[in-house]
């Protein structure tokens, strides 16, 4: 009810004024009564866009929980995989580094140098550039000079051998990983070399011709 | 009229407010009964119910510390931890599968084969290199829990896991690889169980490369994805230090390779050779013979899996002449030139001195009594020196006191005080017997005099490299003064004499100036009863002489054959022109030192 509607009411006049219930003594005491007015109604406002807001508003909510959620979970799963990716990264990483440290081992080098027919030399000489001076007595070294002893490769396990005794083959062939080895045929596009056809081999040998040293079986 | 609105009011309006209160009341009892289980469950947790939930769905992960690695000077790697697998089995589940699925490409199209068991356990033996049977035997059981193969490389975990064979599980595991094997072996030791050390460096310096354990405590879903908004404790691991050795890997090489070739051409016991720099005490190479490959220690026998160089205190023999004519210049009672003169044979207080060689009777100088090795004229310049003095400059030149370099087991030698000597050892100190000490013992007296009288203590360990890389040099510990700088050179000047007029000459280096002396010595059996089994033969040296930057000692226990014959001059000639080279050492100027051995 508005205010105006309120001041407009006529709440009594002079001539009919009646009196007031408590204020006249002895009278019997009657139930006053509210006044009657006519009750103006508030004009009824348009509720249809307001439920469509709501609704609105609902689906959008719920549109970016869904979207959140798929898109909080998705990262989940980028993450797993990211990490599975790293993980096998970094075993790449250390199984090459293994490799080369085993190629460096002073020992495999030495064995390396000697399979190449490189010969140590034991009488060396030095020149001094600033003086021309000449000092020491070079000697050219000589093949089958006694090469002393041979320090025992490093027995790192699952590490091939340097200089290998019985195949011609470079050790490195049988090393590729198990999923370069299909993929690199075709990276090289040779004029189709003659392909010496290897008898299919029971044994997988991925690439090499020497099949993987025995592992020991735990309580064999 | 107006009892009309009257009575409405009272008839009709009151039902209203009654049913709005009643309904509010039944409103808010609802909420009320909501709200308390809402309380209870949430608020006290009656039952456990979020405690259960939440435990169940959290999941400790330890995360192990890498340990360190060890490397050389250069950075080469001697011990490094990388990533191996065990391939585990439960037996039941692969014993009760016949066949399983697989997806596999067929013609260029992914379709699911079945495999029946055998066929894949015939994969998967080849994968591992081991026979069909033995597999098959391994597989079938009835264990949950059964290591097929053990320390695979990840390559052949990845072909393995690729099998999907049934009840076949990896596990990833961190194995302790040497890349150089028995290169340094000794020094860098190894470990027990794959964690904790057992020998060598990997055992003393366990508490620093080993490191801290780290933990994570976080919450996952059933579909085995991490909650994201839920608990996520995170302890970091702190992985071990790695240590940086003073070693050169090449040079150690070199060294042990020499040392292990005159070993085996003079079937002797053990040899050492040490290579050290004289100018910080830094150990270059320190080389034993038969040393352990860490990777597999159980192929060499026990007494070979330690650092003898340090470990075994023998009598070092004519070496310590040194020390008695350094203290004697020291204590200005002899000076390199003074005239001594030597009968064939020397008693004093009833014990009778002789030489390794016949001669008659010599007019020497000090320099030639050390350069012809003479323990005649030894004990004639040194009994000047009170039983005491020979004792304290023994002491002085660290004989007794162990060198701490970081390796266990390390001797301080055997030096008993100076009244506890009998007759004749109170004179057989001045040469080196009746006294024991480990050859960097030897190496580190030495030093001393190469460095002009400043005594530096070896290092092995360099520095200590933490997890983000910074590096933690290890101080060089307190150095001493043991004799002047012009005794040290005097004394230098007598041990290059010794190479260029003295004995020694097979110790010469074409364009380099070097000193050094030798020692015999009689070794006593190692069963420790009386008698002598055999000879300790040495060779200490120096180079260049015009301002000493190493020093190099092989030593080669009880060689067959004629003591007389042997010599380490190659060895020795052989591992310090590899040592010049590799340091690039500049051939040495000026002209070399040649104090007459015979006195006019």
């Amino acid at each position: 009810m508005s205010t105006a509607a309120v001041n407009s009411f006529p709440v009594a006049t002079a001539a009919t004024a009646r009196a007031l219930p408590g204020l006249q003594p002895g009278a019997p005491v009657r139930k006053s009564r509210t006044p009657l007015s006519v009750v103006r109604s508030v004009p009824r406002k348009r509720r249809a866009p307001f439920v469509v807001m709501c609704f609105g508003i609902l689906a959008v909510a719920l549109m970016a929980v869904l979207v959140l959620n798929i898109s909080v979970s998705s990262a989940q799963y980028q993450l797993v995989e990211l990490r599975a990716q790293q993980s096998t990264l970094t075993k790449q990483n250390q199984d090459l580094t293994q490799q080369v440290q085993n190629f460096d081992a002073p020992q495999n080098l030495a064995a390396k140098a000697t399979e190449l027919g490189m010969v140590a030399s034991t009488g060396k000489g030095q020149i001094d550039l600033s003086t021309l001076a000449v000092t020491g007595k070079a000697k050219p070294a000589v093949k089958g000079d006694a090469a002393g002893a041979v320090i025992a490769a490093p027995a790192v396990a699952g590490q091939v051998n340097v200089v290998p005794s019985a195949s011609r083959n470079e050790p490195l062939l049988n090393r590729k990983p198990a999923a370069a080895t299909p993929a690199a045929a075709p990276t090289v596009p040779v004029a189709k070399a003659p392909v010496v056809r290897v008898p299919a081999l029971s044994v997988n040998l991925y690439g090499g011709s020497v099949p993987a040293p025995a592992q020991k079986v735990p309580g064999k | 009229m107006a009892q009309n609105t009257g009575r409405a009011r009272t008839g009709k309006t009151p039902s209203a407010t009654r049913r709005l209160r009643l309904g509010l009341g039944l409103m808010l009892t609802l909420l009320l009964v909501v709200g308390g289980k809402l309380f209870l469950v949430q608020g006290l947790d009656v039952g456990g119910m979020a405690e259960a939930a939440l435990k169940n769905r959290l999941k400790p992960i330890e995360l192990p510390a890498e340990r360190g690695s060890i490397l050389d000077a250069d950075g080469t790697v001697l011990a490094s931890s990388v990533i191996r697998y065990n391939v585990v089995v439960d037996q039941t589940v692969n014993t009760n599968t016949e066949t399983f699925p697989r997806l596999e490409k067929v013609d260029g199209k992914d379709t699911i084969v079945k495999i029946p068991r055998d066929q894949g356990i015939e994969e998967l033996a080849t994968v591992l290199g081991m026979k069909q049977d033995d597999l098959k035997a391994a597989l079938t059981g009835t264990s949950r829990y059964y290591i097929v193969a053990k320390d695979i490389r990840p390559d052949v975990e990845d072909r393995v896991s690729k099998l999907q064979v049934p009840g076949i599980v990896t596990e990833g595991t961190s194995k302790r690889v040497y890349p150089n094997g028995s290169v340094a072996g000794g020094i860098v030791g190894f470990l027990k169980d794959g964690t904790t050390g057992q020998a060598g460096l990997e055992q003393t310096q366990d508490a620093v490369l080993k490191g801290t354990a780290g933990k994570r405590l976080f919450e996952i879903g059933a579909d085995g994805l991490r909650i994201p908004v839920g608990v996520d404790q995170f302890t970091p691991a702190v992985d071990g230090k790695d240590i940086k050795l003073t070693l050169n890997s090449d040079l150690q090489y070199f060294a042990q390779q020499a040392i292990q070739s005159q070993k085996d051409k003079l079937s002797a016991e053990w040899g050492i050779i040490v290579v050290a720099d004289a100018k910080n005490g830094n150990i270059i190479a320190m080389a034993d013979t038969d040393a352990p490959d860490p990777n597999d220690p159980g192929k060499v026998a026990a007494k070979d899996r330690g650092v003898r160089a340090v470990t075994a205190a023998y009598e070092p023999g004519s070496v310590e002449k040194m020390i008695t004519a350094a203290s004697a210049i020291e204590e200005g009672i002899a000076r390199p030139l003074d005239k001594f003169i030597i009968p064939p044979t020397y008693t004093v207080d009833g014990q009778t001195f002789t030489d390794a060689f016949e001669h008659g009777t010599e007019k020497r100088t000090l320099a030639g009594i050390v350069g012809y090795s003479m323990n005649t004229g030894t004990v004639m310049v040194g009994q000047r020196l009170s039983k005491e003095k020979r004792h304290d400059w023994l002491q002085k030149f660290g004989i007794g006191e162990a060198p701490d370099i970081g390796l266990p087991a390390e001797s301080k030698g055997i030096l008993i005080p100076a009244d506890q000597w009998d007759g004749r050892q109170q004179y057989t100190v001045l040469f080196g017997q009746g006294v024991a000490q480990s050859t960097l013992q030897t190496v580190r007296a030495y030093q001393s005099i190469a460095n002009d009288g400043v005594m530096l203590q070896p290092r092995l360990i360099d520095s200590y490299i933490n997890p983000d890389g910074s590096e933690e040099k290890v101080p060089a510990k307190p150095s001493r003064q043991v004799v002047s700088k012009k005794t040290a050179k005097q004394v230098r000047d007598i041990l290059e004499s010794a190479v260029t007029e003295g004995e020694i000459k097979d110790a010469a280096i074409d364009g380099y100036r070097v000193g050094a002396k030798t020692g015999t010595s009689e070794s006593p059996c190692d069963d420790g009863k009386s008698g002598f089994c055999g000879y300790t033969a040495s060779m200490v040296g120096m180079a260049p002489m015009d301002d000493p930057r190493f020093i190099v000692e092989v030593v080669l226990q009880r060689p067959k054959g004629s003591i007389y014959g042997i010599t380490n001059g190659p060895v020795f000639r052989s591992v310090m022109s590899q040592t010049l080279r590799t340091y690039n050492v500049e051939p040495s100027t000026g002209k070399p030192v040649r104090l007459p051995q015979y006195a006019k």
